[in-house]
């Protein structure tokens, strides 16, 4: 899939340095948002105390009770007004979802926070998991991978502050509006994540299977999400956890009979004397890193799998349609005596298939989340606390308050539904005193989901690559003033071309093998899209390639490889060429290197750029290895190229 | 609504089993990797690999690829001459180029050289070229702006200089002469479309040009695959107008596709190597009748081929087998299991060289008596990771 994978190594050190200082630093400005919003809060929360005090002692009234009295009125003398229905004690099937989910975004955030995840995601994550799946899922997952390609460090640091916010959000906000937006921020980031990340969950590609995590761990996240987005009343009645089990139910039994489908390997334990498709699974999962009793669990288990291939996948087929009908029947029947066996056993069952078959989900490789057992188990446990009686939850507790529910005042309508209204100006800082410590910290963890989403939604505008993936590759330029030799070569039309006839501009110089069929094709084609990203600077700077070929330098080659490339009609572009002792010359005096190898081998010659300012002086010189040449990696290095000639042309 | 839901329950709910239980099946369905339709053309074109070698005043020269990784940017193609009147092999590959992606090789103006093309590679979208008329000690760059075909012949060189170049999209280049082919200066004969279009085009259903060459006269000659059955697709451009020039096969070939694999020129005219069914044929011209030989079966495919003095055709097929033919009127004759990794033969005086590759080591064997006796090792310098 061309642009997905940037083709640097996950363990390049200038990306992985690159990652922790970004993450060290967004880290600093996360806490800065967090402590900015608490002193703020405990600001303004003093000034109401203050204010009417002062106010009362000048009236001759005491201070003190005239600020408790002022806090009552607006509401809460406990430390915080509650937010309208804060009061009110969550449902306990909601409260599952969402203290789970928020310690899972949390836990994946951390994750994503791996060293090796900016260079290593795109890779050795989302280019696997669509390469299975047909065209189409592939080409758009293709759009969203080549973002994390072309700017690596943003996105993944991006990916860490999201999930770590969407996480805290959830944890703190424990109802009202803010906690449902939480379920909704859930929703849309599960959404993308399930999309590019998991490719639909490779719902699309052969062999699915709930064992492995079918339909997308992150599916769960979603559907939990939009639970949690639900009005609070939805959870006051059985009829959710009803319709959440049945739902369930008949997920179980799909997967049931997915998993019984003859023909997809998972009957045999061993096919043509190899390992089938869960034991071989399986036994490469229990290859990978991991702790010694881990790994030797898992190859023990792909032994016995291989051996008794049947048996398992009998258990598993069964376990399923069994967990399937238990679940609908609580959908028809309403009653939990039942279900709750079920959850029992589920809860079980699916424990030993995410350590037995999914390997604990982020172990070996790089991992990025738990994989789909643990969302399951929540999301069924939740269904059935949903299905118990609501009476045993302690009905809403209301507390008027004017401007209560942070910046965005809540008010409930009729038939339940709470509408959203802006507030009047002199009651945002009413609300921002009258604030409970909660929905300040869901601003807070909104304030960190922004840190990762605004960058990433910039670099998602952005065509071009970050420069950092050119510097990975080549590392830094090397700065520098001497006097650039005078060359006297000719260019592709047959013109004499010298040094000096290019003073007044700055020259963009490299040595290119015209008949070479790796990387000096490539590096015509970055000169070509530098020459492009300098605009209408462009008029002051040439672009100047020198024959690196003794043997193949005429100016038929040099046109022919301008064709190639697309040069021809490049109006500030040379390719200069001349006899073999000026072209020698050339090269020793540029320390370029240029060898004929034998027995098929093209010349050997330095990948280099120099950039030589006004004066006829190299004031940069930028090794110009394009590594991979992946379409990032060369608008990297067109990006590096053309910041560095930025430089030069504004120095006097 | 919840409550409408719940009602009617058990319809609802077999209702929605079914829809998830066919859902599943479908999922299943089309997640199982299923035989795809078969959409094979009617002809599947046959072409000769590269391997090969020619003969020329100069000496006998071999073309082939050494390294033998996995990775084609680690398989560099070698060009070896044995000078006439020579013994021992050297190594003469053109420098200055990548030779990935393959050489083609072809006798020069008089046959008193060797033109080489380079078949592009990875970046290289254009073929450079080099003549050499010392036998390989000096080259000559040259270029041919375009990308050669990966057949044997896709170029030929008349006596007068005029080169023809046949391309991979089955179209055909002519530079008059030597001197303008080296310098780049190279105008379209023919495309495949155009020739497929003609009328003995038509009478073939050629889908393939395989070959160039001249015949009598220096006309330009083209070869390829042809849909219809008992037709072999050879034909020359007179004068502008392509005719067909090919052989009429015996009536036990009437029902078989015909492809031409080979075309050279001889002293005396042509000389072809023909796929009919699965049959070998070899062809003569003396410039207007053909004399075709009796077929051999081209068990386990042609893995090289190439054609000798005298109109003399030599093919290696599968299972270590190769069979040659010296020339009108005679007989396929089998020659002895050849050494382990053969790439090519060689015609030699007497008898046959069988050049071996194991990575970058090439044995030369030579055929004496009942067998191979080993004559030479050449341990060629491959220049692994230098193309990536």
């Amino acid at each position: 899939m061309p642009g997905m994978n940037s083709g640097l190594s996950p363990d390049d050190p200038t990306l992985v340095a690159a990652f922790r200082s970004a993450l060290l630093h967004q880290s600093a400005i996360a806490l800065l948002i967090v402590a900015f919003l608490w002193l703020l809060w405990a600001t303004m929360r003093t000034w109401r105390l203050v204010t009417p005090a002062a106010k009362a002692e000048a009236d001759g009234v005491d201070g003190e009770t005239a600020a408790t009295a002022d806090l009552a009125e607006a509401g809460g003398v406990d430390g915080g007004v509650r937010a309208k229905g804060e009061g009110a004690r969550e449902a306990r099937g909601r409260a599952v979802l969402r203290v789970g989910f928020g310690f899972i975004w949390i836990l994946d955030g951390i994750l994503q926070a791996q060293p090796k995840m900016a260079g290593g995601l795109a890779a050795q994550v989302i280019e696997p998991s669509a390469s299975a799946s047909p065209g189409w899922v592939q080409h758009l997952v293709n759009w969203g991978g080549t973002i994390w390609s072309y700017h690596p460090i943003t996105a993944g640091a991006a990916s860490v502050w999201i999930q770590i916010g969407i996480g805290v959000w959830l944890l703190v906000a424990r109802n009202g509006p803010w906690s449902r937006l939480a379920g909704l921020a859930s929703v849309a980031w599960g959404l993308v994540v399930w999309v590019f990340g998991e490719s639909f969950g490779g719902i699309f590609a052969p062999g699915l299977s709930w064992l492995t995590g079918a339909p997308g761990g992150v599916l769960i996240y979603v559907v939990a999400g939009a639970l949690i987005a639900l009005p609070e009343n939805a959870w006051r009645s059985p009829r959710l956890g009803r319709l959440l089990l049945g739902g369930i139910g008949l997920f179980f039994i799909g997967m049931a009979v997915l998993q019984a489908w003859p023909g997809r390997g998972y009957w045999k334990g061993v096919i043509h004397g190899q390992p089938g498709t869960l034991a071989g699974m399986v036994q490469s999962m229990a290859s990978t890193p991991q702790p010694h009793f881990l790994s030797a669990l898992l190859a023990d288990f792909g032994s016995f799998a291989a051996s008794n291939g049947f048996a398992v996948n009998l258990v598993v087929v069964l376990a399923l349609a069994a967990m399937g009908a238990v679940f609908l029947a609580g959908f028809v029947t309403g009653r939990p005596r039942l279900v709750r066996y079920a959850v029992w056993f589920g809860v079980v069952f699916c424990l030993a298939v995410w350590v037995l078959v999914q390997d604990l989900g982020f172990l070996g490789g790089l991992g990025t989340d738990p994989n789909s057992m643990i969302p399951f188990v929540l999301l069924f446990s939740a269904g059935y606390l949903a299905l118990t009686p609501a009476a045993r939850e302690a009905p809403a507790v209301v507390t008027a308050s004017a401007g209560a529910e942070g910046a965005a005042g809540a008010e409930q309508g009729r038939g339940g539904r709470e509408r959203l209204r802006l507030p009047a100006p002199k009651t945002v800082r009413t609300a921002v005193a009258t604030a409970s410590l909660r929905s300040v910290g869901a601003v807070a963890a909104l304030g960190i989901i922004l840190l990762g989403a605004a960058p990433m939604a910039a670099a998602a505008t952005n065509r071009t690559a970050d420069p950092i993936l050119a510097l990975a590759i080549e590392g830094d330029s090397s700065a520098m003033d001497i006097p650039a030799y005078g060359f006297q070569l000719t260019d592709q039309s047959g013109h004499p071309v010298s040094l000096a006839s290019l003073r007044g501009k700055v020259v963009l110089m490299t040595f290119l093998d015209p008949v070479c069929t790796s990387d000096c094709p490539i590096i015509g084609a970055e000169f070509k899209e530098a020459g492009v990203l300098l605009g209408p600077a462009d008029k002051d700077v040439e672009l100047v390639a020198i024959v690196a070929n003794p043997i193949y330098r005429s100016a038929e080659f040099t046109q022919a490889f301008d064709r190639e490339e697309g040069l021809a009609a490049v109006p500030n572009w040379l390719f200069l060429t001349g006899s073999v002792s000026e072209l020698t010359q050339v090269w020793k005096h540029y320390g370029v290197a240029v060898l004929d190898l034998p027995a098929g081998s093209m010349v050997d010659h330095s990948d280099v750029a120099m950039i030589i300012d006004r004066t006829g002086h190299i004031r940069e010189v930028v090794g110009a290895d394009p590594g991979p040449g992946t379409a990032s990696t060369q608008s990297s290095y067109s990006v590096l190229l053309t910041q560095y000639t930025h430089q030069v042309l504004s120095d006097p | 609504m919840i409550g409408r839901l719940t009602s009617g329950r058990g319809a609802v709910l077999v209702l929605l089993g079914a829809g998830v239980i066919g859902l599943t099946g479908l999922t299943a369905g089309c997640g199982t990797q299923t035989a795809p339709v078969s959409t094979t053309p009617s002809l599947r074109a046959a072409t000769a690999p590269l391997s090969t070698s020619l003969v020329t005043p100069q000496g006998t020269w071999a073309v082939a690829v050494m390294g033998g990784s996995a990775a084609s940017e680690n398989n560099f193609w070698q060009v070896f001459v044995r000078p006439a009147g020579a013994s021992r092999w050297s190594l003469v590959t053109p420098e200055g180029v990548a030779d990935n992606g393959g050489l083609v090789a072809t006798g020069g103006a008089g046959g008193a050289s060797l033109l080489v093309g380079f078949r592009p590679s990875q970046g290289l979208v254009f073929s450079p070229l080099a003549a050499t008329s010392d036998t390989g000690k000096n080259w000559t760059p040259g270029l041919l702006d375009a990308d050669l075909a990966d057949v044997p012949d896709a170029m030929a060189v008349a006596p007068s200089g005029r080169t023809l170049a046949l391309l991979s999209d089955g179209s055909i280049q002519a530079a008059a002469t030597a001197g303008a082919a080296a310098a780049g200066q190279w105008s379209p004969l023919a495309t495949l479309s155009g020739l497929a279009a003609s009328a003995p085009g038509r009478e073939c259903g050629l889908v393939a040009v395989n070959a160039v060459s001249f015949g009598i006269s220096n006309v330009p000659m083209a070869a390829g695959s042809c849909q219809r059955r008992g037709v072999a697709g050879v034909f020359a451009d007179t004068g502008g107008a392509w005719q067909a020039a090919g052989p009429v096969l015996a009536g036990g070939f009437g029902g078989d596709q015909v492809q031409v694999l080979g075309l050279t020129r001889t002293a005396d005219g042509n000389a072809a190597l023909l796929l009919a069914g699965s049959d070998l044929l070899a062809a003569w011209s003396d410039g207007g009748r053909w004399t075709v030989s009796a077929p051999v079966a081209a068990a386990g495919g042609v893995r090289a081929s190439g054609f000798g003095p005298g109109g003399s055709v030599w093919v290696l097929l599968g299972g270590d087998r190769a069979e040659t033919i010296g020339g009108p009127g005679g007989s396929w004759q089998g020659l002895a299991a050849l050494p382990k990794g053969t790439a090519t033969l060689a015609p030699g005086t007497g008898g046959y060289d069988a050049l071996a590759v194991a990575g970058s080591e090439l044995t030369v064997w030579r055929l004496s008596g009942a067998g191979w006796a080993k004559a030479q090792a050449i341990n060629v310098p491959v220049q692994y990771g230098s193309s990536s």
